[in-house]
């Protein structure tokens, strides 16, 4: 991240003062004005007060006229006491020691006659935020928050969690949550209960990890007498604060069926508000109160529906584009249930390309029998519009849908008129996707190649659809009258191409085509493997330097090894695992759904207290275990790394998940291997397939999984495995070799969390780059909550793997790293 | 919750900073939103919320002017979105209008403003009508209040009384001189007519807007001849649910002054009143293009700033277009605009011309979209018809006034 250098930065506007010069001349002003008391001195006060703040709203540092501006506070005039109070609130933090002088004039003002006043006063008191006034602060909270006006005790309340914040033992001890509780259940004005309900909270949740007391209080929070109280008040309520306590009762647990019901009509009109804010949190609500009664959900998104629509219709595009992001989890989620709504997801032409592509990506989710022939037709339409990044979305979507559909004849033809179009993006999408559409369906190879025969491999430049290309020159060899001749060509601009994936295909197609072909291509293989061997990129070579010996060896073994008779693929692979969903569906209505990934993805550390994690990852300094002298600065960094990290991380499991399956052309490498399920082993280890290893790895003596069941669905937040990383000592501590085929599929951490996952060992934190991945895994035993932790620390370049583990019992820890081992063993193994 | 709000100029300068937390946020991050937004080219193609390395950041833009907020926890997103929304909607209301200069000239009343509507990070209210009475807006009256009185102060002395009343959104003791009560149906067409001239898709978004000003606490209700055409509908909190719920009557205490009492949604229109049949024929370089307008479906009433704009895709050189009816613009990011106002009595209005496209290219390969305008004085297209306001607790009889309009929302005619 940047250093802060823009609070220097040159503000465009000419009134721009200079600097220095400028606020010493206010300050003598200033003080002029401090002891006069002449009439019209307000005024002139007010106009220094607005200069002032004006200097500090463009970022100049007027923190030198403190004293000056506390002298002056003296006053009755209230606009000069919010700008006082607004300077003041700015600069005390860093100036403690001038900050005691107007303690003395805030605390006159917190018992004005006007109420106003005094809660002006007393919010800004509140956040003054210096740790070494608290002391100051206990007697103006304690009689605001039995003030008579409303207003007040409204302000008094964040004021106790503001407190809280400053000094949390000043906060305990004053017993403030107690009087905030008793407000909250007696007081008459619903934006003081909400207040309360908002500071007990994350004072409780916050207390709750030290103190047996706070935990429960929190636990009752969500009983029975404390929600139906907030339910009866609801109406009373803001809007906002309406939100607050939608989310709590969202917490809630009923305890029958009449109870949910019972709820459910209560809060239906909520449905109908016009803050979209109430709406998704009552959704929220209702979606969770009914998961366990699968009619009633079902029921649940009808009544949904129709609500999401119209605030998707309703509001400014910011807000209908959190409200589709919400709308595409459902979609995703259930989508028989929106196929007839379809139409409400045709892109109209101002809209943004965010939006636009969250529509297609619904679009394409809700394409059925019925529908699809109107949903194709709407997105040809798109393909030929302006806006080139749609027109590419729009094509990739036709075909999605062809790939998700049985009936595809007319889509076909679709995406043939495509190539017609005589776009080069066009024509490069559509190559994509007619490549996959034949690796599914091999039977319309021949209308396909007829058309694709026809474009001039000049016209193709992006890399992948020029790879796409060059597959289908290969593998459909024998029915392409020009193939050799085309790759020849192509292999005469070998130098040129800059692309290495294209290189790779290149090679693999002129072999396919030389064991189909022998006599045409034998020259263009010749021109291929010398250029290949040349080859400056690694994979290319070997590639090369392989097909090389390989023909040497046999022609009959290459033939079986290039050209194996294939399988239609039936399933491509879904990107987003159904866990991953499943967790973001629990999160609805928060961040997570507009990422698309669960919050444990992202939110910061500094909220969930893993620092440890993320600073180790960021610099992969192995053994640096001490994490309490983690300094401020290193905190900043390390949210940013780690968010950096999960930024990068997003954008990889973004990338197949909009033209994953769209682009994984058959590639040999064993990169490609997450892409596919494990449980078409024919498919799924291309590079096994080509060795012809497929019998000898399963042949393999597995070691044997030791008598430790896990539980599958076992839980840990972070803050917790901190804790527990922290307080346990390490149990085993082993140092193991991985088979090369795990290493080889390790090309990414998340490789191996998959992996892990599928053996009931989740991983909490992970990263690093090749050769070097460092990993978090937890994992609880299936019967009790006995927890394992595992730090695990891969050089991926000499195959090494470090092992820590931690146990609760102790007992079972070398049982449980043989199972960790054996896992990993089978790692890039079918 | 948010963490510190940021008022951004159309130039990226920071107009404002409100710190919410006792976490500060530093200033730099606007920086890294406006390389962002520069990166982007625009700041409307910028998703609303964002991971910046530090915060995530919640973002609107009105008239120029953004709204960030940051936050560091997971909190809902249309919480933060709203919030933007209805600060950005107050403040335009308090300044007339919102821009550059009507922010600096007036930030004292902002902070204000944001004092009152935020705390801790948590939104408190957002009603206008509660905040106006808290801090006056700086109208000429309140300038010339000062003048006279001597008492310069903005803010009222008095508490709202209305934070203790039993109808938050409304004072008790109101008093107007001229009791009078508006209703408007503002409705939005939106349309989609694909290639082929079918009309794929086409809503209404419909509100009802109620402009009260009323003594006392008065108690109103609003039926419709036929309410069974709404397919959805959202309240103004003020609306009671039940009454809806069994009758499809709106039963309510009006806030003071203009609200939107409820918006609604009606689906499946089957015409519009108004065609554009755009026709583009490609011939060696070459485009001929012609668009007639005209009345489909009269809606009884005239239609009148009926325009036509659409984007010249990028690979045409030149254009030449006229029309035998209204000014035809093409304006420098090539969007060309034809305006029509009324459609003539004696003559269909039709555009044409002829398009010159980049050189090797023989025919046109991207269609553009027309979006058209339209305004429609006196009806409501949806056919929602106002029955009968009643109103009760009234000491005298009030005014009533009753309007409707329609204009094109999102009007598309692909070609």
């Amino acid at each position: 991240m940047a250093p802060p250098a823009q609070s220097q930065r040159p503000s465009p506007s000419p009134s721009q003062p200079s600097g220095k010069g400028e606020v010493s001349d206010l300050k003598m002003q200033l003080r002029q004005l401090a002891g006069s008391r002449a009439p019209g001195t307000d005024d002139s006060k007010r106009d220094l007060y607005k200069k002032v703040i004006s200097y500090m709203t463009i970022g100049i540092d007027v923190s030198s006229l403190f004293s000056e501006m506390v002298m002056c506070s003296a006053t009755s005039d209230i606009v000069l006491k919010k700008m006082c109070y607004l300077y003041v609130g700015n600069y005390a933090k860093g100036n403690p020691d001038i900050a005691l002088l107007t303690i003395n004039f805030l605390q006159k003002d917190c018992k004005d006659e006007d109420p106003m006043i005094r809660g002006l006063a007393l919010r800004s008191l509140c956040s003054l935020r210096v740790a070494n006034l608290v002391e100051y602060l206990v007697g103006p909270l304690g009689l605001g928050l039995k003030d008579g006006s409303s207003y007040v005790r409204m302000v008094a309340t964040m004021g106790v969690l503001k407190l809280y914040h400053i000094s949390a033992a000043t906060c305990i001890d004053a017993d403030f949550p107690a009087m905030l509780k008793h407000l909250m259940l007696n007081d008459p004005d619903a934006q003081v209960v909400a207040n309360c309900l908002s500071a007990l909270q994350e004072i409780w949740s916050l207390e709750a990890s030290q103190s047996e007391e706070a935990s429960r209080e929190r636990e009752a929070l969500l009983s029975k007498p404390v929600i139906y109280y907030f339910l009866n008040r609801m109406k009373e309520f803001s809007e906002w604060a309406q939100c607050l306590v939608l989310e709590l009762v969202a917490k809630y647990v009923p305890s029958d069926s009449n109870e949910i019901f019972d709820m459910m009509n209560l809060l239906e009109d909520r449905l109908q508000h016009a803050n979209g804010a109430v709406v998704l949190a009552t959704i929220k609500l209702f979606l969770q109160l009914t998961l366990s009664m699968t009619d009633v959900h079902q029921q649940v998104y009808e009544r949904i529906k129709a609500p999401l629509l119209t605030l998707v219709s309703s509001g400014s595009p910011e807000q209908s584009y959190a409200v589709l992001s919400h709308l595409h989890l459902l979609v995703m989620r259930a989508p028989m249930l929106f196929s007839s709504d379809y139409k409400h997801f045709y892109c109209q032409y101002n809209e943004s390309f965010y939006v636009k592509k969250l529509k297609l990506e619904m679009l394409t989710a809700v394409a059925n029998e019925s529908n699809t022939y109107e949903i194709v037709t709407e997105l040809c339409e798109y393909a030929a519009n302006v806006d080139i990044p749609i027109a590419r979305e729009s094509i990739r979507a036709v075909g999605k849908i062809a790939l998700q559909q049985y009936d595809v004849n007319a889509i076909v033809d679709r995406l043939l008129q495509f190539l017609e179009m005589e776009k080069d993006y066009v024509t490069a999408e559509t190559l994509v996707l007619v490549k996959d559409l034949l690796r599914k369906y091999p039977q319309w190879s021949h209308d396909c190649i007829a058309v694709v025969g026809n474009i001039s491999s000049k016209n193709v430049q992006e890399p992948k659809a020029k790879a796409a290309l060059i597959w289908m020159l290969g593998e459909y060899a024998q029915e392409m009258q020009d193939a050799p001749y085309v790759l020849e060509t192509l292999i005469d601009n070998w130098d040129d191409e800059n692309s290495a994936e294209v290189r790779l295909h290149l090679l693999t197609a002129v072999m396919k085509c030389f064991l189909r072909r022998p006599p045409e291509t034998q020259k263009a293989l010749g021109a291929a493997l010398a250029a290949g061997l040349a080859d400056f990129h690694q994979d290319v070579h070997d590639r090369a330097l392989f097909y090389y010996r390989l023909l040497q060896h046999s022609v009959s073994v290459a033939e079986n090894v290039v050209n194996p008779p294939k399988q239609a693929v039936s399933v491509f692979a879904d990107t987003q695992s159904s866990e991953i969903k499943d967790r973001i569906f629990d999160e609805f209505n928060s961040l997570s759904v507009v990422y698309q990934k669960p919050s444990y993805m992202f939110t910061d550390k500094e909220h969930r207290g893993a620092f440890s994690f993320s600073e180790e990852l960021g610099n992969l300094s192995i053994g640096v275990e001490d994490s309490s002298n983690v300094v401020s600065a290193q905190i900043v960094d390390a949210s940013d790394n780690d968010l950096l990290l999960s930024t990068s991380e997003k954008e990889e499991n973004r990338g197949p998940s909009s033209n994953g399956s769209a682009y994984s052309a058959p590639s040999y490498g064993a990169s490609s291997n997450h892409q596919f399920p494990a449980h078409s082993p024919q498919s799924s280890l291309a590079i096994d397939d080509l060795l012809g290893l497929g019998l000898a790895i399963s042949s393999n003596p597995e070691p044997l999984p030791p008598s430790l069941t896990l539980n599958p669905r076992a839980v840990l937040d972070p803050s917790a495995f901190q804790q527990k990383w922290r307080q346990l000592p390490i149990s085993v501590s082993q140092d193991y070799t991985m088979n090369p085929h795990g290493v080889a599929a390790l090309t990414t951490p998340q490789s191996l969390l998959r992996h892990m996952q599928g053996h009931s060992i989740h991983c909490i934190a992970s990263g690093g780059q090749a050769p070097n991945f460092k990993y978090f895994f937890f994992a609880q035993k299936a019967e009790e909550s006995s927890t394992f932790l595992v730090e695990c620390v891969i050089n991926s370049s000499s195959c090494k793997a470090q092992l820590k583990i931690k146990a609760d019992d102790e007992s079972t820890s070398q049982a449980f790293s043989d199972l960790f081992q054996s896992a990993l063993s089978t790692l890039g193994t079918p | 919750m948010l963490q510190c709000i940021f008022l951004l100029s159309d130039s990226g300068e920071v107009m404002l900073e409100k710190q919410l937390t006792g976490h500060r946020v530093d200033r730099s991050i606007c920086a890294w939103f406006w390389e962002e937004v520069i990166a982007q080219g625009d700041s409307f193609k910028l998703v609303p919320v964002i991971a910046s390395p530090t915060h995530y950041i919640f973002q609107v833009c009105r008239e120029g002017i953004t709204f960030l907020a940051c936050t560091q926890v997971e909190m809902p997103p249309l919480m933060g979105i709203e919030f933007l929304c209805r600060v950005a909607d107050v403040l335009s209301d308090y300044l007339g209008g919102l821009n550059e200069d009507v922010i600096k000239d007036n930030f004292v009343i902002v902070y204000e403003l944001l004092d009152e509507m935020i705390d801790n990070g948590f939104p408190l209210t957002t009603e206008a009508n509660i905040l106006r009475e808290m801090i006056a807006p700086p109208n000429i009256v309140s300038k010339m209040l000062s003048v006279v009185t001597g008492n310069s102060s903005n803010v009222s002395t008095t508490l709202p009384s209305a934070t203790a009343s039993c109808v938050p959104w409304r004072t008790t003791d109101l008093k107007h001189t001229s009791n009078e009560v508006y209703v408007d149906l503002v409705e939005e067409m939106d349309a989609t007519i694909n290639r082929d001239g079918v009309l794929v898709k086409c809503e209404i978004y419909g509100e009802v807007q109620v402009n009260s000003h009323l003594s006392g606490l008065p108690d109103l209700t609003l039926s419709f001849a036929n309410p069974s055409i709404l397919n959805d509908v959202r309240f103004h909190p003020c609306v009671r649910f039940r009454p809806w719920e069994s009758d499809q009557i709106l039963s309510f205490v009006p806030p003071d002054g203009q609200f939107k009492l409820m918006s609604y949604r009606v689906k499946k229109l089957k015409s519009t009143p108004i065609y554009v049949k755009p026709q583009l024929t490609s011939d060696c370089g070459t485009c001929r293009v012609n668009v007639l307008v005209g009345i489909r479906n009269d809606p009884g009433k005239t239609i009148d700033s009926i325009t036509v704009d659409f984007q010249l895709p990028s690979c045409i050189l030149s254009a030449d277009l006229t029309s035998n009816h209204g000014t035809v613009n093409i304006l420098a990011n090539k969007i060309c605009s034809w305006s029509i106002g009324r459609i003539p009595k004696d003559k269909a209005p039709s555009m044409s011309g002829t398009l010159v496209l980049e050189t090797g290219l023989e025919r046109l390969n991207v269609f553009p979209t027309f979006q058209v305008g339209f305004r429609i004085m006196g009806v409501a297209l949806s056919g929602l018809q106002i029955d009968k306001l009643d109103l009760k607790n009234l000491p005298n009889r009030p005014y009533k006034g009753f309007r409707a309009l329609t204009r094109a929302g999102e009007f598309d005619v692909r070609s």
